[in-house]
């Protein structure tokens, strides 16, 4: 009898650690949320980065105006989106003789999910591509069109409530954005914030 | 009166001479520090847009059934237009050696190309003089077939991996006292033409796709200049004409002996793997920077 009691505890134990299993498996795919509560419904969510900059070694291209437009939904009980707009204004190089004549993001409407990597919530923006047009007759790549392509995984902190892009949280979701052929350094923070019907509330990914 | 006057001719010489000094001294401008290997660029014509010193340091060329490792760095410089049709013009370097000779050992050496077996007596006689003189030590230089404006730089194939990155027409001089000065594998009127891509490349059978790299950037100077490391740019496709004067006045015996050594030719049996580190300067940075240190 008492054997039997220890099987059904043990089985029980069994399933709870399933359980766990599956809840963390679960928590692999974050959804979007207001307030807590899961969206149902597709959102706009619009901002700027405070700082963004994309490196290739020896030369820095900054933009103080990097803004964007991004519908969110959930799908499977995973947050997805669409970045529709990302104009970017006002751009620079660390380099007296390269200005940035032109540039534009380019094949847009790029695709994002939700993830969890190293137990943390994050954006994953795929197909990325921006086209960059370098001027300046001191410039090596001067009259010269770089494209950077690839897709990004910023971390998103939901206290903060911004997506944070780095070398660190590129390398912890696995992705990269290359230029030139070669793997770019690139660095941005982006608060998030709706503008549609879930307006000033609390935006999270979990 | 006489004195008076020469001394008035000699500080007048003299005034000259100094003025002379002064303007050779302007004149002698001077690159430095990452632009002194732009020297030979030819950065005053106003044509010329970006200044190129590329080194290959290793890699190796497959002729039919020989393979010469590059061993010693081979240097390419002048200077390149705005590209046309996607691919820019070229300048010949300003001292005029835009593709540096530097010979390549061959493995095997003359014996290698021209065994003695199998030879008539002419050319045993002679391979058996040369072998106890040692002269058997065979060298292969690659030298531009056609002038510098022949090839071509693709600046946006070379980053993207895709395509031509350059194209270079070219001849190898074998060189050995046996077969003379005038041994060649391509000419000027029938050269041996690379497509170098540092993507994958397209062969004919039996030679199978390779692929090259764009290397690693870095920029220097605040983005004047810009340095690949690690660039590898390959062809295999390429095609190589019969070997000509080799020899000397019996190149009509030596020529055929080293055709059939070498082996097919014919495009899909050749290679050639450059590793390089490649420098690219704006000429107009180039050009000040020399201004700016006379």
């Amino acid at each position: 009898m008492r054997t039997k009691a220890t099987a059904i505890g043990a089985a029980l134990a069994a399933l709870a650690v399933l359980c766990a299993l599956f809840a963390t498996s679960a928590s692999a795919s974050p959804a979007w949320r207001f307030n807590g509560e899961e969206l149902k419904t597709t959102e706009v969510i619009l901002g700027g980065a405070y700082e963004s900059s994309m490196t290739v070694p020896g030369l820095t291209t900054s933009c103080e105006n990097f803004l964007y437009e991004l519908t969110i939904e959930n799908s499977g009980g995973t947050g997805k989106g669409k970045l529709t707009e990302v104009p970017l204004f006002n751009c620079y190089t660390n380099s007296k003789a390269c200005i940035v004549e032109s540039i534009n993001a380019e094949a847009l409407p790029w695709s994002t999910h939700l993830a969890t990597f190293s137990s943390k919530p994050f954006i994953v923006i795929e197909g990325v591509k921006v086209g960059i047009y370098y001027e300046g007759e001191e410039c090596v790549l001067g009259e010269t069109l770089v494209t950077v392509t690839g897709s990004a995984g910023g971390v998103i902190d939901n206290t903060a409530q911004t997506a944070t892009f780095n070398s660190t949280t590129l390398s912890e979701s696995g992705t990269s954005l290359k230029a030139l052929s070669q793997k770019i350094e690139w660095k941005g923070v982006f608060p998030t914030e709706a503008f549609q019907s879930h307006r000033e509330q609390a935006i999270s990914a979990s | 009166m006489h004195k008076h006057r020469t001394r008035v001719v000699c500080t007048a010489l003299l005034a000259v001479s100094l003025t002379a000094l002064g303007l050779a001294g302007s004149a002698q401008a001077k690159l430095v520090g990452n632009y002194t290997k732009f020297a030979q660029c030819p950065f005053t014509n106003a044509e010329v847009k970006k200044c190129i010193y590329s080194t290959t340091e290793s890699g190796e060329v497959v002729l039919g059934s020989k393979t010469v490792p590059i061993e010693k760095p081979v240097v390419l410089q002048g200077g390149y237009g705005k590209a046309v049709e996607g691919f820019a013009p070229f300048f010949a370097a300003t001292n005029g050696i835009t593709l540096a000779k530097a010979p390549q050992n061959v493995p095997g050496g003359l014996l290698g190309v021209v065994p003695e077996s199998k030879q008539n007596w002419l050319i045993k006689k002679l391979i058996k003089f040369f072998f106890e003189n040692s002269l058997t030590g065979l060298n292969s230089t690659l030298e531009l077939a056609k002038p510098a404006t022949e090839i071509k730089i693709s600046e946006n194939n070379l980053a993207i991996e895709s395509g031509t990155a350059l194209k270079l027409p070219v001849k190898i001089h074998l060189e050995n006292p046996f077969l003379g000065s005038n041994c060649y594998v391509g000419s000027s009127t029938s050269p041996i033409t690379w497509n170098l891509t540092t993507g994958a490349t397209s062969p004919p059978a039996p030679n199978t796709s390779i692929k090259g790299a764009a290397g690693e950037l870095e920029f220097l100077e605040e983005g004047r200049i810009l340095e690949t490391k690690g660039a590898k740019l390959v062809d295999n496709a390429w095609s190589a004409p019969a070997v000509t004067g080799c020899g000397g006045i019996i190149a009509f015996l030596v020529n055929p002996i080293v055709s059939s050594q070498l082996g097919t030719t014919t495009a899909g049996h050749n290679t050639a793997i450059l590793k390089n580190t490649i420098f690219v300067g704006s000429a107009v940075a180039v050009k000040k920077n020399n201004e700016e240190n006379p």
